[in-house]
């Protein structure tokens, strides 16, 4: 991403560039014990001041969605009204669903740091944090599906030659010609007819739902890369090496290449992630993502028509879902450098 | 009559109105309309007085010609043929502006209140003693925007068209409800011509329409679109006629784009002299449609130089109401809606756990999460009939109920009496729309907390109407609205609360399943009585079937909250139909 590399570029790429190969190359002569690469990409993320920052920013969002549940009844907010204890709307709100304390009409309350959604008299602190859980959970499943998804097909296509990799390379590229939008819209409404019976059902459904549209159109872009790493590594000597003694078939994919796929994986895997927050907040605003679960993508839809009078109802998700997804590209752009110096320009 | 546009539960609701009105054959019923006393009740008078000599032509006093009165609107204009047009907006800016029938109200600043007066008739019809032929007469010198003459025929014309349901499936029907050949004659597309169809009758100038029922309310049915003069002939074929209806009113149609933009000018072949209420003092009006809500609101709020002479007829946001208000832009009414929860009959069948229900529910918490703004856009109240119908009576099935609030303690007593707490209660929301799932979460909160085991069933704004019609769909409460053509009871309990046959999966708008010989036999009686004593049997029928039965409790009647532009006059509520007053706008420069 360009713009991690423009972050980068105000803290001398240069100079920390050659400050690390110099530290690289200085504890090979004084220690001969050899280092995998995964731990020479961690030890040049440790010294990225971008990515340690923006891991430590990561860190505090994981922990308030963890945590979302203990901050909410330590505040005494709530999410929703399921709780008796929860206030109801009217005791929150003015005519007109205006919120009676706090911001826009009165002075800052820390009973609702956020404020109060209008409309519902729900806490936006808690929808936040909720929100963030959500995101996140999303985000990660979906994550962890497709790279497992994409990466045990580009391994078999990539490895198999023939008829498998060319009906495996057709779904790649059928999969990829496919509209993502067009499809999670022709799939919400059939999903809610077929679970609506319950409510309860309807958000797990909702939720795994979402999780497989994210996977169903994500998987194709790492499978694919995976696919063209296999197929370089398949001729290269060790692998050759193995097949010729004889190593089993899911050895030598499970063994001998999968290692030397770490680092596109993690590179793949950092980029998605940020992808995934900003695809849920982008279904669920337009209404095919999340209606029963809070989510960042669903509040920013119910607050835009109040930006006028109330903003912070607002900026509040926007900020977050920008900071997270920011933070997480800087971390994924990290993580691609530290992997591969020579993309460093 | 319909919402602006198909996208709550109200509005399908509403096209049910139709379906009901079409599909019952026996006629609801009639009731007065005759009644002169103004209603001055919160909520105002629905438009049953009358004036039956007032002549044009109108002036507003300081009022200044000239102007571009641009219009916005969400949501866009459905069909514009006259016959078919049937939806608030449709319907309101045609007679306000367009054409011009027998019949039309023009608004009452003093009263604040709609006059039924005479528009193309010299009087407000003539009925025969059982209200079986009503007798119009056509003022002279009307002509069409082209110049060519209005001819009786005319009318017959267009009461033959009103009969066709098959090219005009949105339009009402109470021409096939109520007039002579309603259940053979097809309409002239659909049917043969003409042939077959003799409902109307002229003599000169004058013009019969006879009924098979007697229909006391022909002079309401009269101020519709649909029964102004329509020429015969090519030009009025269904597929061009909705893009260009031809114009007797003060403004034409300039380019109309359908759901987009529609441009009005001015008409000059309309004679103020021959109106009682219309004025025509903007040069011109132009339609913005289907504007985001958002840029609606900001755009009004704003008042920028370039948009003081703007209107909406959508109800601002909620959020904006005050701001509107204090700016002195704001619009407010009322009009006969009437929203209501119907527990199912058959389903709940302990009297004593549909009034839990009434108690329950969260009505102040349900407004806010709905976007309603509470003394505005929803009203508290107790009786079906909304305040301003005639004949309505003042009283509460539930005397310690506040109508209005909302005592889970006293839902728990109720419950606990009929043994019932934890009672399931399943009802339908829309989950695609936002408004729709926290309304949900106000109702599953409050009824919880009175005893109550909610269980709201998802479903989405597509399929909501068709579910809730369906009698087999596994829900025990309907939550359902209804709006009024015209003041009178009778337009409320046929539909409403008759005896359908559910069995035969036909639900109609009868959703509390609601099904008592006695109730039956009771509306079928006030139909026959005289006229002037119907409004008022109607109130008490009301009082009798909510005090015994309770097969429904009412969650709001209905209001509007329009803005208008710092350069807009004239701008008041038509509370016949919430919309705008479109005769006495003028814009001030």
């Amino acid at each position: 991403m360009s713009s991690g590399l423009s972050v980068d570029e105000l803290d001398g790429p240069e100079g920390g560039g050659e400050a690390e190969r110099m530290d690289d190359a200085t504890p090979k002569t004084s220690q001969v014990a050899g280092r995998s690469p995964t731990r020479i990409a961690l030890s040049r993320l440790a010294k990225d001041k971008v990515a340690v920052v923006c891991a430590g920013i990561l860190l505090l969002l994981v922990l308030l969605a963890v945590m979302a549940p203990f901050i909410c009844d330590w505040l005494n907010i709530y999410p929703d009204q399921k709780d008796p204890d929860a206030p109801t709307p009217s005791e929150m709100l003015e005519t007109g669903g205006i919120p009676s304390f706090g911001p826009p009409n009165y002075p800052f309350t820390w009973d609702h740091p956020l404020g109060i959604e209008p409309a519902s008299g729900r806490d936006n602190l808690a929808l936040l944090l909720y929100g963030l859980r959500t995101s996140l959970t999303v985000a990660v499943a979906a994550t962890v599906v497709s790279v497992v998804v994409g990466v045990t097909l580009g391994l078999l296509a990539g490895y198999a030659k023939g008829v498998v990799d060319a009906v495996l390379s057709f779904v790649i590229d059928f999969f990829l010609s496919f509209p993502f939008i067009l499809g999670a819209l022709a799939l919400a409404p059939i999903i809610t007819s077929r679970f609506g019976g319950d409510q309860d059902t309807l958000r797990r459904a909702e939720l795994y739902s979402l999780i497989g549209i994210l996977v169903l159109f994500g998987w194709m872009g790492l499978a694919r890369l995976i696919r063209g790493q296999v197929l370089s590594l398949r001729e290269r000597e060790f692998v050759q090496a193995a097949q010729v003694i004889g190593v089993p078939t899911w050895q030598i994919l499970f063994k001998e290449l999968l290692p030397n796929l770490v680092a596109p994986i993690v590179v793949a895997v950092s980029l998605s992630v940020p992808a995934y927050v900003a695809a849920e907040a982008g279904l669920s605003y337009l209404g095919i993502g999340l209606t029963e679960s809070p989510s960042l993508g669903k509040t920013v839809d119910s607050a835009t028509v109040w930006f006028q009078r109330y903003p912070l109802y607002l900026w509040a998700p926007v900020v977050t879902i920008m900071i997270m997804v920011i933070a997480l590209n800087l971390v994924g752009d990290s993580i691609r450098d530290a992997f591969d110096p020579k993309t460093r320009r | 009559m319909r919402l602006k546009q198909p996208i709550i539960a109200i509005a399908a609701v509403s096209a049910f109105t139709l379906a009901a009105c079409g599909g019952d054959g026996t006629g609801s019923g009639t009731g007065s309309g005759n009644d002169d006393q103004p209603d001055t009740s919160e909520g105002g008078n629905t438009g049953q007085t009358q004036d039956p000599d007032r002549e044009g032509p109108v002036t507003i006093e300081g009022a200044a010609e000239g102007g571009t009165v641009t219009v916005i609107s969400t949501s866009g204009l459905n069909t514009m043929d006259p016959t078919e047009a049937y939806y608030q907006n449709t319907t309101s800016i045609l007679t306000g502006l367009v054409t011009r029938a027998w019949t039309q109200y023009a608004y009452d600043e003093e009263n604040n209140t709609m006059v039924l007066v005479p528009d193309l008739a010299t009087d407000l019809g003539r009925p025969n003693d059982d209200f079986t032929e009503w007798t119009f007469t056509l003022r002279d010198g009307i002509t069409y925007e082209d110049g060519t003459p209005v001819e009786p025929e005319d009318f017959a014309f267009s009461a033959a068209r009103s009969f066709d349901r098959e090219a005009f499936p949105e339009g009402p029907a109470f021409s096939n409800d109520y007039f002579v050949g309603g259940d053979t004659y097809k309409g002239p597309y659909t049917g043969n011509g003409l042939k077959g169809f003799d409902a109307v009758e002229i003599n000169g100038m004058d013009v019969t329409y006879k009924m098979a029922t007697p229909f006391p309310d022909m002079l309401y049915w009269a101020s519709f679109a649909a029964m102004g003069p329509i020429q015969e002939g090519a030009d009025s074929d269904p597929e061009k006629y909705r893009l260009k209806p031809l114009a007797t009113g003060p403004y034409k149609f300039g380019k109309y784009v359908p759901e987009k933009s529609l441009e009005l000018v001015r008409n000059p072949e309309w004679d103020p002299a021959t109106d009682p209420a219309r004025t025509a003092y903007p040069d011109k009006y132009e339609f913005d449609l289907q504007v985001e809500e958002a840029q609606l609101n900001q755009i009004l709020l704003e008042d920028s130089a370039d948009d003081q002479a703007t209107l909406t007829y959508d109800d601002v946001l909620a959020v904006n109401f005050d701001q509107f208000k204090a700016d002195g832009r704001a619009a407010v009414g009322s009009f006969p809606l009437t929203s209501f929860w119907a527990p199912d009959y058959t389903k709940i069948t302990d009297i004593k756990i549909r009034q839990a229900l009434a108690y329950a529910y969260p009505y102040e918490d349900a407004d806010l999460a709905g976007g309603y703004i509470e003394g505005v856009t929803s009203l508290p109240g107790a009786q079906l009939l909304p305040p301003g119908t005639a004949g309505r009576k003042d009283f509460n099935p539930l005397p310690d109920h506040e109508p209005g609030s909302t005592d889970t303690d006293a839902a728990m007593a109720l419950l606990e009496e009929a043994d019932a707490v934890g009672y399931e209660v399943k009802f339908l929301y829309t989950k695609d729309s936002d408004s729709g799932v926290k309304v949900k979460d106000a109702i599953v909160a409050s009824l919880t907390k009175a005893g109550f085991s909610p269980k709201p069933v998802p479903t989405t704004i597509a399929d909501f109407s068709s579910l809730r019609a369906d009698p087999d769909t596994d829900i025990n409460v309907r939550s359902g609205g209804w709006i009024a053509d015209w003041p009178s009871g009778g337009s409320w309990f046929p539909p409403l609360l008759k005896s359908t046959d559910v069995a035969a999966g036909v639900l109609g708008a009868n959703y509390s399943k609601f099904n008592e010989p006695e109730i039956d036999a009771q509306m079928k009686e006030i139909q026959t009585l005289p006229v002037e004593e119907q409004a008022d049997a109607w109130g008490e029928l009301d009082d009798t079937i909510m005090t015994d039965y309770f097969p429904l409790f009412v969650t709001r009647y209905g209001g509007v909250a329009q803005a208008y532009g710092s350069a807009i006059e004239g701008h008041f509520i038509d509370n016949t139909i919430g919309m705008p007053t479109w005769k006495n706008i003028w814009v001030n420069s």
